[in-house]
């Protein structure tokens, strides 16, 4: 191979091996003035062609594939020709072009009828008039193959020294236009890439250049600050976006970089303000980076128009800090509870009531619960957890101070985004009233207390007065008739008198009881149309805090379209009251299980309803079932025994009957069972029988309940 | 001791004891007026004869501790042997403490009731 230098001859000086200088020259301020590759290759092959008489040259790419080619200038080979090359591809028999790029090196094939390389590809090129062919792999400043440059001829051909020079002279030209078109290509669509990346972003990117002049200005700037990318584009950023007062502080922060490299801005997230073109103040979050590059240092600027975060910002600063002090006045804390993480959310209100920092957790919580109210935590936890219906429950709260808190939850299921169950809830620090409700109630169920006794008192009182008065005059009588028989002589007649008004008194004292038996018997009842749903959710209602304050878990199960009874409303709902009344006590004493009460409504065979109680407290002895319902039996300390007997009359009197069974578990049920219309029944179940047989039955059902 | 004749006064509401305790009365030799209120005793000529009182506690209208007030405020100085059907054990200091010579719960017996009377009228 010949020297470069063989190349140049001189000014326009045509050289054998090689094009002109002004050629060559002209060819490259083509390619630098960025003219379209096709263009530019063609003149370079129409200027080589012009070097020899007969000639063809052709300029053929290598596709993606690495295998095939497609022309890039070929302006004198035929067609015909050009088209049918596309079937050509890379290999050790590839014609000249694809043995070329195959071999990576010229191939000059001086005769392609008797070429072997051009076994495959002969009936090709020979229709066309093509002879010979020499073609030279077009390499890229990395080695890469970017196509070939191939010389035809239409008669056999051999090269020259010249020809080999000027094949590669006008290769490295020809590459040198293929790389740098390639170049401005890929640079191009990376200027696309990036302005589509620019346009399409979210946040204002804004970059500046060493002087603070604006070289860049998205979409989004433009729409955020209301100017036009031409408008600032080489204007300094301080004097178009930073508010006046600020400006200053952005020229220092700058300059010190430049000088020092300190930034208090740079790589951090800054909320800062800035202005619009309208002259209005916005806030805004930046983040600036600097653009890695060589030279004097440039920065790219992304910005955030944060006017309606801080604005919901300040709201939800404001409606917190509303809830905080309203959970602070109402003593009510708040907290959410996603069930299957554990995951609890709590207020500030919260961790007061608790006297527990961060973070709470149901085990610690669980630590603040009164020992004797654990069961009650637990059993609404493990509700929560089983269910996952809403809850309520109140307990107490021994803290480390020893002081006893009440606290009522409130809780409502939800589910979050992802449908996991969430529990949001409130407690309510109820200490204050409970103290104020238990007091209350203490005078209240003293004064009952007393009341109850009292007339109890008064009772016996005017019974015994009512009895006493006929006896006294029995003794006193009885006295004088012995003292009158025992005179002497007897004083028969005054003793007959007397004994006479004896048995007269005697009559009187059983008159007196026979009263007393009548004015607490059987007074008419009134009936009406009692729907027992009705009656009893009354008496819940009555009797809620009662049994909310003895820590009762309370649950209902009224059954639907109940059919109203006849009877007395008044008198069912006192029987009802007192089962709930028994039952709440039976669980006072209960603290090792949870206290639970379950008043359940359903029909009853034979046109009847049933209302049964269900407690889970003591329950009672068997063997003194047929005494529960006598008049004066308790197993209350301070109980007087009447309940269960006025009861018992009362829905007698109902042509119904009462009874009560042990639970398979612990606790009683107490139930009753009344006909819709006492007046159906026959005389065969009239009271007394019913009587005998709730008698006989109980304890027979007892187990079975 | 029937020749004192003392005047006994019985004033009860109930007539069983109008009707018994006059005759207990009379055997133990005293004379003996029964009324059945404490109005129908202050309206009667006996007032000033009567020694001893025999007087039921609650009755209708005037109490027995009203008319015993009563006799006091016209200072008459009757002594009184209160008697009750109330059973209640307060009942009997009280009526002390009122200036009673004795309380008798009813029904009594004839000795606890010569007794009574006996010390009113001073008689051992």
């Amino acid at each position: 191979m010949e020297t470069q230098s063989n190349s140049a001859g001189g000014e326009n000086a045509r050289n054998e091996s090689g094009l002109s200088t002004e050629a060559v020259l002209n060819s490259l301020k083509l390619i630098f003035a960025g003219a379209p590759l096709s263009e530019v290759l063609t003149i370079i092959a129409r200027l080589v062609e012009a070097q020899r008489k007969g000639m063809l040259c052709a300029i053929w790419l290598l596709d993606k594939d690495g295998s095939h080619f497609r022309c890039a200038a070929a302006p004198s080979l035929p067609a015909a020709y050009i088209a049918a090359a596309g079937g050509l591809t890379v290999g050790p028999r590839g014609a000249s072009c694809g043995t070329a790029v195959y071999r990576r090196e010229t191939v000059y094939v001086s005769d392609i009828l008797t070429d072997s390389l051009w076994d495959d590809y002969r009936h090709l090129a020979l229709p066309h008039g093509l002879r010979a062919c020499w073609s030279r792999p077009l390499l890229s400043s990395g080695g890469a193959i970017l196509g070939t440059f191939a010389l035809y001829y239409r008669e056999v051909c051999h090269p020259r020294t010249s020809d080999v020079q000027l094949i590669e002279n006008v290769s490295h030209i020809v590459g040198i236009a293929i790389e740098r078109h390639m170049k401005e290509e890929a640079l191009r669509r990376s200027e696309a890439r990036k302005a589509a990346i620019l346009d399409s972003a979210l946040d204002c990117i804004v970059t500046i250049d060493h002087e603070g002049c604006i070289t860049e200005f998205n979409l989004a700037a433009e729409r955020t600050f209301g100017y036009s990318r031409d408008q600032v584009l080489g204007k300094r950023l301080a004097d178009i976006l930073v508010p006046p007062s600020l400006q200053d502080k952005h020229r220092r922060g700058l300059e010190r970089y430049l000088a020092t490299g300190e930034s208090r801005v740079l790589g951090r997230h800054v909320e800062m303000t800035a202005v619009r073109a309208d002259g209005q103040e916005i806030p805004v979050e930046i983040a600036i980076t600097r653009i890695l590059l060589d030279g004097p240092p440039s920065f790219t600027g992304y910005l955030r128009d944060i006017t309606q975060r801080k604005q919901a910002e300040e709201k939800l600063r404001r409606s917190e800090a509303f809830l905080a002090e309203a959970q602070h006045l109402s003593s009510t804390g708040s907290f959410s509870w996603r069930v299957a993480t554990e995951d609890i959310t709590w207020s500030a209100e919260l961790s007061r009531i608790f006297d527990l920092d961060a973070p709470l957790t149901l085990a610690r919580i669980r630590t603040r619960v009164h020992p004797e109210d654990l069961h009650v935590f637990d059993g609404a936890v493990d509700w929560a957890r089983a269910t996952g219906n809403d809850f309520a429950c109140d307990y107490r709260l021994l803290m480390p101070d020893r002081a006893i808190k009440h606290v009522r939850v409130v809780a409502r299921a939800t589910r979050d985004q992802n449908d996991q169950m969430e529990y949001i809830a409130a407690v309510h620090d109820v200490t204050q009233s409970r103290l104020s409700e238990e007091a209350l109630d203490k005078a209240r169920m003293e004064l009952a207390r007393v009341a109850r006794v009292m007339s109890l008192g008064t009772l016996t009182a005017s019974i015994a007065h009512e009895v006493n008065q006929p006896l006294s005059g029995i003794v006193t009588n009885a006295n004088t008739c012995l003292r009158m028989l025992a005179a002497d002589p007897p004083n028969v007649e005054g003793a007959r008198e007397t004994a006479r008004r004896t048995i007269r008194d005697g009559n009187r004292a059983s008159e007196v009881i026979a009263r007393l038996r009548s004015l607490f018997s059987n007074k008419s009842t009134a009936m009406e149309s009692v729907d027992l749903n009705d009656a009893t959710r009354e008496v819940i209602a009555l009797s809620l805090s009662q049994l909310q304050r003895n820590r009762v878990i309370f649950r209902t199960e009224l059954a639907e379209d109940l059919p109203t009874v006849k009877g007395d409303r008044v008198q069912l709902q006192q029987v009802v009251l007192n089962l709930l009344r028994n039952a709440s006590d039976a669980m006072s004493a209960v603290d090792d299980r949870p206290r639970q009460l379950l008043i359940r409504t359903e029909r009853d065979d034979g046109h009847r309803l049933r209302l049964s109680v269900q407690d889970t407290g003591a329950g009672f002895d068997p063997r003194t079932v047929d005494r529960l319902f006598d008049t004066f039996y308790t197993t209350k300390q301070d109980g007087m025994g009447i309940g269960l007997a006025v009861s018992r009359s009362i829905i007698e009197r109902h042509r119904g009957r009462l009874w009560a069974t042990l639970n398979d578990g612990p606790g009683a049920t107490v139930s009753f069972s009344i006909p819709l219309d006492p007046d159906s029944v026959s005389d065969d179940h009239s009271v007394g029988g019913i009587r005998t047989a709730a008698a006989a039955n109980a304890p027979q059902v007892m187990r079975n309940a | 001791m029937s020749l004192t004749r003392f005047l006994v006064s019985v004033v009860d509401d109930d007539e069983s004891v109008r009707e018994s305790l006059p005759d207990l009365l009379k055997e133990f030799g005293f004379a003996v007026q029964a009324f059945s209120s404490a109005e129908e005793f202050l309206a009667s000529d006996y007032v000033d004869q009567t020694n001893c009182l025999i007087l039921d506690i609650a009755m209708p209208g005037m109490t027995g501790p009203d008319l015993q007030r009563e006799l006091r405020f016209r200072r008459k100085e009757i002594r009184v042997v209160f008697i009750t059907a109330h059973r209640d054990e307060s009942v009997r200091p009280r009526m002390l403490e009122l200036g009673g010579v004795e309380c008798l719960l009813k029904p009594f017996s004839d000795t606890a009731l010569l007794n009574a009377v006996n010390d009113a009228l001073g008689i051992h």
